[in-house]
């Protein structure tokens, strides 16, 4: 008979290790589906704004075709005074005469059936004087760009 | 004089690190992708009016004039409303004449972007509530359940007739 010792303390079984050799692929799984679902963060928003809500508003589809057009104020830091309202087309500020020039120039890169569906997705601030929005939008009807969509969160 | 051969076994690729680096490109999409999706009022816009085109004349009892005055003021026909009086003025006036009514929306220069879009929404809220009940008398379903076709149909029957008016250059001050 063994010791009172060792009658507890019995031999040491090794845990058997986990087969992580799966785990890369399951990730890579939920990598793809993220991939192909977002959508990069392709311009950075220089101007401040908040869009407004509406009840009645529907999903943007297709956003290859979409052009963004945000409008709103530029904070100084220092001061925290908000400055004029701006305009910015995509990636860069623009002034809303050169929009129809700008929009030829993208619609020239797209596909012809791209071109054909190019929404404008206007992103304003809720406190943008209307002046702007319809100096943005004739300077849009100028150029052919019909479809718009006013962009906003829905009011749950 | 013969070497002796052992059977060397290929050994195995440590795979651990994967994980590691899936990982960190899963997270850089996270970070960088936006799931938001975009949502908003779609509006299609007249196309630019061709040099000599004659305005056509509508008879001034169909016309709908909603304004939007420098104080945010939102009116129809002359006479002060809510949005949820004007969905209502709007819905009266399309299930009565769905083809022949006009809305004509004008805004002032110094109104507020919000109130213009609380104006939109209320109106398409109009048409929308219109399309909803046709497509539940006709097809005994929801809207968003007909096919596109059915949606072509209810749309040509209750067509989304929204006229901005002619934008001024300078306006009111």
């Amino acid at each position: 008979m063994r010791p009172m010792r060792s009658m507890f303390h019995t031999r040491r079984h090794n845990v058997p290790s986990l087969n992580v050799a799966s785990m890369p692929d399951l990730i890579f799984t939920v990598l793809f589906f993220f991939m192909i679902v977002t959508h990069m963060r392709s311009d950075e928003v220089k101007v401040h704004l908040q869009v407004p809500e509406g009840s009645e508003v529907q999903k943007l589809a297709n956003k290859s075709s979409v052009v963004n057009i945000y409008i709103g104020r530029q904070e100084n830091k220092e001061t925290r005074k908000q400055g004029d309202w701006l305009v910015q087309l995509n990636g860069d500020l623009v002034k809303p005469e050169e929009l129809p020039a700008r929009i030829e120039q993208i619609r020239a890169t797209m596909s012809p059936e791209l071109a054909e569906h190019l929404t404008v997705s206007l992103r304003a601030d809720r406190h943008t004087p209307m002046g702007i929005i319809q100096d943005v939008k004739q300077a849009l009807q100028q150029s052919y760009a019909l479809r718009i969509n006013y962009s906003a969160t829905e009011i749950q | 004089m013969f070497r002796k051969r052992y059977r060397q076994q290929i050994p195995e690729l440590n795979t651990t690190s994967t994980a590691d680096i899936s990982f960190m490109l899963l997270i850089f999409f996270l970070v960088t992708s936006s799931m938001d999706t975009d949502k908003g009022l779609m509006r299609q816009m007249a196309a630019p009016p061709a040099e000599h085109e004659q305005p056509m004349d509508i008879n001034k009892d169909l016309v709908m004039n909603v304004e939007i005055d420098a104080h945010n003021q939102l009116t129809l026909n002359g006479k002060v409303v809510t949005p949820a009086q004007l969905t209502e003025e709007v819905r009266t006036m399309a299930s009565v004449n769905p083809t022949g009514h006009v809305v004509a929306v004008q805004a002032d220069r110094e109104a507020t972007y919000e109130t213009y879009f609380r104006m939109q929404d209320a109106v398409v809220s109009a048409y929308n509530s219109l399309r909803q009940q046709y497509a539940q008398e006709h097809y005994g379903k929801p809207y968003q359940r007909c096919t596109a076709e059915e949606r072509t149909a209810i749309n040509d029957r209750y067509p989304q007739r929204i006229s901005e008016a002619p934008i001024e250059k300078g306006g009111r001050p």
